[in-house]
């Protein structure tokens, strides 16, 4: 437990974790087909955990995004964080972005470590389909 | 911030409240006015303390069908469990040195166990069929000439799956070997009558039926005479089984607790049975969630049911709301889902994404069903986030 438990988070995570597990903003995907999505997806089979990340991007930044997760509330944390974060955001800026910037931003301890990873490989795959 | 939600207690299985009747049986021996003395003392307070538990040892011995004689105190099951195994195995004369057991028995036991094998006793891990139970056939078959001990809970801790006790016991008996039971979840959910089935040792725990932390007995059959070797030594207490000062606090606690569950068995049983049931008609309104363990041998109070399409972690979180047992204890990138589950053939995933629902005397309709609820709209919200899932949720 990385935190002391409280009532209103019981589980002890990071009040950032804890807040976007339970809200998990902009879950959810674009409807097939829609211009301008790319997507990217990493999975770790150790974690049991899928991340998958939909950024639209229009005029070189990302004008919506969404995000869908099969994991822990860190690995939903990471992708409601990164679907929000990137919102705004240009191809240059998602590129610099790695796992120890996700786990600064979401305070995660470092036996979730793998989830910041899971988190920098599904933006890498999905800048990686944007090159092709 | 999601509002803090009052908590639905449904860890009966974990341990309970204690009962109001049995605190006011306890406080007299804590207080300076009352009988605090040391049971074991030569003079008249010491003879009241010692009264007291012997009145106790009665109330035990009484919900099992067992002379009072017959009941060692111990500090709980675990301890009870290790007294048992270890007792037997080192007390033993025939330079016999082989147990059979199962991989769905609870930690104590199997790591009792896996101890004594690095001290060379053989032990055969039986694995269940798919819904739990171990057979008197498949136990049998286990058994070698060098066989000791027979070691099987009557109820699992996990999934409430209830051995064919009955049934055993006399054919280990006919072959000459020592029958243990945990019947820490089955003590007072189940009848249990010792003069009729003759095991020969029986783990039992008070805060499991309402009574405090920290009390516990292991029966150990007079005739025909279990023998153990002490595991803890000192003043020879407890026949020379379990030396140390006696809680009488805690041992008048367990006594009014298995007098109250004696008294209660029957309604008890069924009100929590009838919980339970409705708590599984609710929940399989959900599409893919599988029952874990036989549900026509099952002990009244425990539902076991896992997920699919849910990471176990997060269905967790997902419930501060509820208080359950899961059956995981993962806390990082490697997970461990229950071995228990895992030993009925579930896998990983399912045996990770699983919840023990376990039923008290406090658990009311209302609950049950604000509990359904809220674990079916985690689920289907859970299932709604997940990328692999592509179909209903």
């Amino acid at each position: 437990m990385a935190q002391p438990s409280t009532d209103a988070n019981p589980f002890g995570y990071s009040e950032a974790v804890w807040r976007l597990f339970n809200q998990a903003p902009r879950a959810g995907a674009f409807a097939p087909g829609t211009a301008g999505v790319v997507a990217g997806t990493a999975q770790s089979n150790a974690a049991h955990a899928v991340l998958r990340i939909e950024l639209q991007l229009a005029g070189g930044r990302v004008a919506d995004s969404r995000f869908r997760a099969y994991g822990c509330p860190t690995t939903i944390a990471v992708g409601a964080w990164l679907a929000g974060w990137s919102l705004g955001r240009t191809v240059a800026e998602l590129r610099a972005l790695g796992a120890a910037d996700l786990r600064a931003a979401l305070e995660f301890s470092d036996d979730r470590a793998h989830c910041g990873l899971l988190g920098e490989d599904a933006l890498r795959n999905a800048l990686e389909k944007l090159q092709r | 911030m999601p509002e803090v939600p009052k908590v639905i207690y449904l860890d009966y299985a974990a341990t309970t409240p204690v009962d109001p009747r049995v605190l006011e049986a306890m406080l007299p021996f804590l207080q300076a006015q009352g009988e605090f003395a040391n049971a074991s003392s030569w003079h008249r307070p010491g003879f009241k303390a010692r009264a007291a538990v012997e009145a106790a040892r009665a109330q035990v011995a009484a919900l099992v069908g067992a002379e009072a004689g017959e009941i060692v105190w111990t500090s709980g099951a675990t301890e009870s469990n290790n007294l048992a195994i270890k007792g037997a195995i080192e007390f033993n004369a025939t330079g016999r040195a082989h147990i059979v057991t199962a991989r769905t028995e609870h930690k104590c036991v199997v790591d009792t166990c896996r101890y004594l094998e690095t001290r060379g006793v053989g032990v055969s891990f039986l694995k269940p069929a798919a819904n739990g139970i171990v057979s008197p056939e498949q136990v049998l078959e286990a058994l070698t000439p060098d066989t000791l001990l027979v070691s099987l809970m009557w109820v699992n801790n996990e999934t409430g799956v209830v051995q064919d006790i009955a049934r055993l016991a006399p054919l280990l008996r006919e072959r000459g070997v020592l029958f243990h039971v945990d019947a820490a979840q089955a003590a007072g959910k189940l009848p249990i009558d010792l003069r009729r089935v003759p095991v020969d040792l029986l783990s039992l725990s008070a805060h499991k039926l309402y009574g405090p932390k920290g009390a516990g007995a292991l029966y150990v059959r007079r005739k025909p005479r279990a023998r153990l070797a002490p595991q803890m030594h000192g003043g020879g207490h407890e026949w020379g089984m379990r030396s140390g000062t006696l809680a009488t606090h805690q041992l008048a606690g367990m006594g009014a607790a298995f007098e109250l569950a004696a008294r209660r068995l029957e309604g008890d049983a069924a009100a929590v049975a009838g919980l339970r049931d409705r708590l599984w008609q609710r929940l399989r309104e959900l599409p893919r969630i599988h029952r874990n363990g036989d549900p026509a041998a099952c002990a009244p109070h425990v539902l076991n049911i896992s997920f699919e399409g849910v990471e176990g972690e997060s269905l967790r979180a997902a419930l501060p709301g509820l208080a359950v047992s899961s059956g995981s204890a993962c806390s990082s990138a490697t997970q461990e889902p229950s071995y228990v589950l895992r030993a009925l053939g579930r896998s990983d995933d399912l045996a990770n994404a699983s919840l023990r629902f376990s039923l008290g005397r406090g658990t009311t309709a209302a609950e049950v069903d604000q509990a359904a609820a809220m674990v079916m709209e985690k689920v289907r919200w859970l299932r709604s986030l997940s990328p692999l899932e592509a179909w209903e949720v």
